[in-house]
């Protein structure tokens, strides 16, 4: 059995976005919701939900064809319809009697072995199934998806045996890209029943700590691997108003001696909150506010969390809460952890409590703590999961300071003592401590490869502090870029990075036979990662300072010499981006053979936002994808016109399926789903191309208008230019970026090379980079990160 | 002389472009299918006609490849039944009449379809390869300002302020939508069925428009402009059809009569303020027809804005009344070639149906120019 057809029934936030991304993945869904009563259009619910679908940010829809796949419906008039669907999603309110009426009736309309599956987060499956016949509940189970569908990786499963529910596991890893977690049926399964403990903690110590919100989303936030936004914001992200339906449930089910009830307090604050309409960034805001000042400027504002002790909300002007203890636990979390202020009780009143509770569950909510980690770190986005975590401070130390907190160790902490949760087995496999005493390996699924596991194994065989080159075995190497700059992994190109790849690509075409190029960076939410964010600019930026013109021009033709070698190489190239890859970034995937991308890939030319044009051979390339489009209307323009679209503004795709749009990507290239599963099906993919005897493609012709084309962009950038649109650098690199695209002097007869238009690359580029603006603009992203609009 | 009458007129109702019904229908088909109506309501015998001379703006794609030959055999004219394609952007179609007016003069055949179409939607304005000379534009780089700049131009010079300009988009609006709901647009449409639904209902046409919406718009081509795109033309798929004769071959086959072609005329102006190519063109047509402006009981004068379309009405000094009774291009979109045609096809109509003894129909052409045709009640 596969799972080609998806119904979901609910069209809410969570049923239209799970029905998206079932689309993202290329099956047909349909999407029911009630007849609303009154309306003339019985289908107006599930039809609204799609039209908010396509508006969404962060947007839950990866292309403008996923949005064709689904169908809208209604309950009364489309039920039989739910016989073609091979998994029927149920995501209704969290109501017993409600579901369980539904079930009834898809029951009798579904086909035989279908899987249904419910996706609430509050309703054990024992109950949710109870008084239903056999024949039901044995295709039935819990599927539970973490807001938003699309880029939370966690898919808890309770429940399911059989082949039919093999199917749904390899839908939803391989199609929907999730890591499956399969959690018994516990309360709140495993990410909220640790994530509303650590969220309850956090806002009840707060308040009893006397911390403001700003200083604890600071303690509970990035310092200490949480999500940057900290408890408070992320509670305004999500919506107040879901924790007390959460908290609510977990109390009614949890026996009287779990812990939760401990940091479960009515502190008044929340539902006050809720009936005034403060739900969080959906409603009125939360803890953080937007308002507008006397001066009718708008402000952020943070709530007086102490004044609402006595029963007032209150909102005062926020402040950017500067701990030093905080920007220093990054690097010694112990310190703050030990530290006696208000922020170290804090940080491990919260810490010491959520790691005591999540080891004192094991094996209530699962076995592994490795799947107990993945959970957190996949459905809460946290930095490390909770063992990982101990690891890090020690399982005896964390033990030792658990009496302070007036708790008792937990057995798998006792058990574990001095040693660790995760330790290296034989072979150099990662394995994991169990309550049994035992360390057992962590199971990689068949098709899954990660750098990580290859990386405890082998010693790079090339390499330097900013790039290194792996050994996949069968005969291909894996190019890695880590170039860190201030902590981040932005990846950026320079001599270090590129003399790498330079070198990676001599020594494939003598002794290997294919490259992928390809990093992991699995601690960070895959949307937030970069496969290379682009040419370092800051070093461009100090060359232009001291006037080193001739060695910037040479470094441009370094890059697309090494470019022009990869793309002409003997041996398939194949590129395997996950997140950004902008700028020289995506000029290095514009020149592989092939591109294997992560479904969450941002791929864009943006040198124009720097003031620069695209110098590495990405306009070349751009021309000849969209001269070659036979879709595009003939003639000199279509194309020139396209890419000057597209790059003049900047463009950077919001999905993979996007960048194919936009021919960063080519119809040919492939699409991963699951980031774990990125590198193998990129190995895969070279090693199909050795064996189909891989020859590097002929060199393009290309046909560019000339002077008359750089006319026609000139009038529309004069146009948007009048209208405010464009500023007035906007108007010399557009005018740069045109000569480029237009061939300069050439006329539409004369056929040109890439070397024609890399040539131009280097002179419009070398032309704005000595301007005083373009300058201006690169010192602005290196100072601030964010474009200068001048 | 012979004289020349327009003895039927039909068009496709209006849609905007790309968002409308007609963003997926093909030019030539849609114009062939407003023939096919045009040729049956009016009862004329198809092997009598000469040629179908087509107005496009931007003759290529779908209604490139000399789009006339094409409508003519999708329409399934006879194949004696010849066929040219002309360019004269806005002016397009008026200019079809135009030349079949002259051919019947001149005796060179009896009756003429005289078409327009457009598909903002499916051709961009500029056409897919937009290739200005580098020559003209170092010279004159108005020739190609765009016609959005024409109309701040316009503005500016004239005095017109945005509020005006947007009170008179709101009654363009009123009257089309009055005109809509009374049934007086009906008439003239040919609905346009595409196998599942038919599309026979303008839909530009906003009757909720109102001068306090209009205000929160935004400046559509300059920063510090008052032209928004709620006072411009939308950008509109459609396509319109009239039939011209003889005044001898419509008698003798007894066909219905709309008007008599008392004159025309084209003239050209500065391209940077092409929107009052109207007046010199008018100007000429009515010293040709022997007549004044205010001698004019229905006008049709293309709003492609309100600022132009204002400051034609104040230098011509014609009466507001009279001004495109059932609404202008504002209200019911401006499909560029089509245009002509329908704002001559409906002047003759209106003079019928109003009664009086002249009508204008004239408009404004990029690159600078207008254009004008007087016809006289029968």
């Amino acid at each position: 059995m596969e799972i080609r057809t998806v119904a979901v029934i609910g069209a809410g936030v969570m049923g239209a976005s799970i029905a998206a991304h079932a689309a993202n993945a290329g099956v047909n869904v349909l999407l029911l919701d009630i007849v609303k009563p009154g309306n003339p259009n019985r289908n107006a619910i599930a039809e609204g939900a799609i039209e908010r679908l396509k508006k969404m940010d962060p947007a839950p829809l990866m292309g403008s064809r996923a949005v064709r796949l689904i169908k809208a419906g209604n309950t009364e008039d489309n039920l039989d319809d739910l016989k073609d669907a091979d998994w029927i999603v149920e995501a209704v309110i969290e109501r017993l009697d409600i579901k369980q009426a539904l079930y009834k009736q898809i029951d009798a309309v579904r086909k035989p072995g279908s899987v249904v599956s419910s996706n609430t987060s509050t309703i054990p499956l024992k109950e949710l199934a109870s008084g239903l016949p056999e024949s039901f509940t044995r295709d039935f189970c819990i599927t539970h998806f973490f807001n938003p569908p699309r880029y939370m990786r966690l898919l808890e499963i309770v429940g399911g045996e059989g082949p039919q529910f093999a199917a749904l596991q390899k839908f939803a890893d391989v199609k929907l890209g999730k890591t499956v977690i399969n959690c018994n049926d516990t309360p709140g399964f495993i990410a909220n029943r640790i994530g509303t403990y650590w969220i309850q903690s956090a806002m009840v110590l707060a308040l009893e700590l006397g911390l403001e919100v700003e200083e604890a989303d600071a303690v509970m936030g990035k310092a200490m691997g949480f999500p940057s936004t900290g408890v408070f914001g992320l509670m305004d992200l999500v919506g107040i108003d879901l924790g007390p339906h959460v908290n609510a449930s977990l109390a009614r089910l949890l026996p009287g001696s779990d812990a939760f009830h401990s940091v479960n307090r009515d502190t008044g604050m929340i539902e006050k909150m809720i009936a005034e309409g403060y739900t969080g960034n959906k409603g009125k805001g939360g803890f953080y506010r937007s308002t507008r000042g006397p001066d009718g400027k708008r402000a952020k504002t943070a709530l007086n969390l102490q004044a609402t002790a006595q029963g007032k909300l209150e909102w005062r002007s926020s402040k950017r809460a500067d701990i030093p203890l905080v920007k220093d636990a990054r690097k010694d979390l112990k310190k703050l952890l030990n530290s006696d202020t208000k922020y170290g009780k804090y940080a491990w009143g919260v810490l010491g409590r959520v790691l005591a509770y999540t080891a004192s569950l094991v094996p209530e909510i699962g076995e592994s703590i490795a799947d107990i980690d993945a959970a957190m770190r996949l459905g809460y986005t946290w930095k490390f999961g909770p063992f990982e975590l101990i690891d890090k401070l020690g399982a005896a130390w964390v033990a030792s300071r658990l009496p302070e907190l007036g708790l008792k160790t937990p057995v798998l902490l006792e058990r574990v003592g001095q040693g660790k949760f995760y330790q290296p087995g034989e072979g150099g496999a990662m394995t994991q401590f169990a309550l049994d005493g035992q360390y057992r390996p962590i199971p990689r699924a068949p098709g899954v490869l990660l750098l990580e596991d290859i990386k405890r194994v082998q010693k790079p065989v090339l390499g330097n502090k900013s790039a290194s080159t792996w050994d996949l075995g069968d005969g291909v190497l894996c190019f890695e870029i880590h170039a860190e700059i201030r902590g981040s992994l932005l990846n950026m190109l320079d001599g270090d990075v590129l003399g790498i790849l330079e070198k990676t690509v001599a020594l494939v075409g003598k002794s290997y036979k294919a490259l992928v190029l390809y990093n992991d960076d699995l601690r960070e939410a895959p949307h937030k990662t970069n496969f290379s964010t682009g040419a370092n600019i800051g070093m461009a930026y100090m060359m232009a300072n001291i006037r080193l013109w001739g060695k910037i021009e040479g470094s441009m033709k370094d890059g697309q010499k090494l470019y022009q070698a990869m793309r002409y190489a003997r041996f398939p190239i194949v590129g395997a981006p996950a997140g950004r890859a902008l700028g020289g970034g995506c000029e290095m995937l514009l020149h592989c053979s092939a591109v294997q991308a992560y479904a969450e890939s941002y791929i864009g030319l943006v040198e124009v936002g720097v003031g620069l044009v695209p110098g590495w051979g990405g306009c070349a390339t751009m021309l000849t994808r969209w001269s070659q489009d036979k879709q595009q209307p003939k003639g000199p323009m279509p194309a020139v016109a396209k890419v000057f679209e597209i790059v003049s503004t900047a463009t950077v795709s919001r999905s993979a399926a996007e960048a194919i749009e936009l021919k960063f990507l080519r119809a040919t290239d492939g699409i991963t789903m699951n980031r774990d599963r990125l590198l193998a099906d990129a190995k895969a993919r070279a090693l199909a191309m050795v064996a189909e005897n891989y020859t590097p493609p002929e060199p393009p012709v290309l046909n560019l208008p000339g002077a008359t084309g750089r006319v026609a962009l000139k009038m529309a950038v004069d146009g948007f230019h009048a209208r405010g649109v464009a500023t007035d650098h906007d108007v010399t690199v557009s005018a740069a970026l045109a000569e480029v695209l237009t061939g300069g002097d050439t006329d539409y007869l004369d056929p040109m090379t890439e070397d024609d238009v890399m040539a131009l690359e280097r002179k419009s580029f070398m032309g704005l980079i000595r301007t005083k603006e373009s300058q201006a603009r690169i010192k602005s992203i290196i100072d601030t990160g964010k474009p200068l609009r001048n | 002389m012979t004289n020349v009458v327009i003895a039927g007129y039909a068009r496709s109702a209006f849609a905007p472009a790309k968002k409308g019904s007609l963003a997926r229908v093909r030019s030539d088909e849609l114009a062939a299918d407003v023939v096919r109506a045009l040729v049956s309501r009016t009862g004329v015998k198809a092997e009598d006609i000469e040629d179908i001379i087509v107005g496009c703006s931007f003759p290529e794609g779908e209604q490139g490849m000399n789009v006339a030959r094409l409508i003519g055999l999708l329409a399934d004219l006879p194949l004696s039944v010849a066929g040219t394609t002309v360019n004269r952007f806005c002016g397009s179609s008026m200019t079809s009449i135009h030349i079949a007016a002259g051919a019947i003069q001149m005796n060179a055949g009896e009756v003429f379809l005289c078409v327009g179409v457009e598909s903002m939607s499916r051709v961009p304005m500029g056409g897919f390869n937009p290739m200005p000379s580098p020559k003209l534009y170092a010279a004159k780089p108005e020739a190609y300002i765009g016609m959005g700049d024409t109309a701040e131009n316009v503005a500016q010079r004239w005095q017109i302020t945005r509020a005006q300009q947007e009170e008179f988009a709101v009654k363009s609006h009123q009257k089309a939508a009055a005109a809509q709901a009374d049934g007086r647009l009906t008439a003239e449409i040919v609905p346009i069925s595409n196998g599942k639904s038919t599309f026979e209902r303008d839909e530009c046409i906003r009757p909720d428009a109102s001068a306090e919406a209009l205000a929160g718009l935004k400046p559509a081509f300059s920063k510090e402009g008052s032209v928004t795109a709620g006072t411009s033309s939308p950008l509109t798929d459609g396509a319109s059809a009239v039939l011209v004769c003889s005044e001898d071959y419509a008698r003798r086959h007894n066909l219905p009569m709309l008007a008599r072609i008392k004159s025309i005329a084209v003239a050209g102006c500065a391209p940077e303020i092409m929107g009052m190519g109207p007046v010199a063109a008018t100007r000429k047509a009515l010293a040709r027809a022997g007549i004044t402006a205010n001698e004019l009981d229905v006008i049709e004068l293309n709003e492609a804005f309100a600022s132009q379309a204002m400051a034609c009405i104040r230098d011509l000094e014609l009466d507001p009344a009279k001004v495109n009774i059932d609404g202008g291009a504002i209200a019911l979109g401006h499909p560029l070639g089509a245009t002509g045609a329908r704002i001559t096809g409906k002047a003759a109509a209106l003079l019928k149906r109003e009664g009086g003894k002249y009508a204008l129909s004239t408009q404004c052409i990029g690159g600078g120019q207008g254009i004008a045709t007087v016809l006289e009640a029968i």
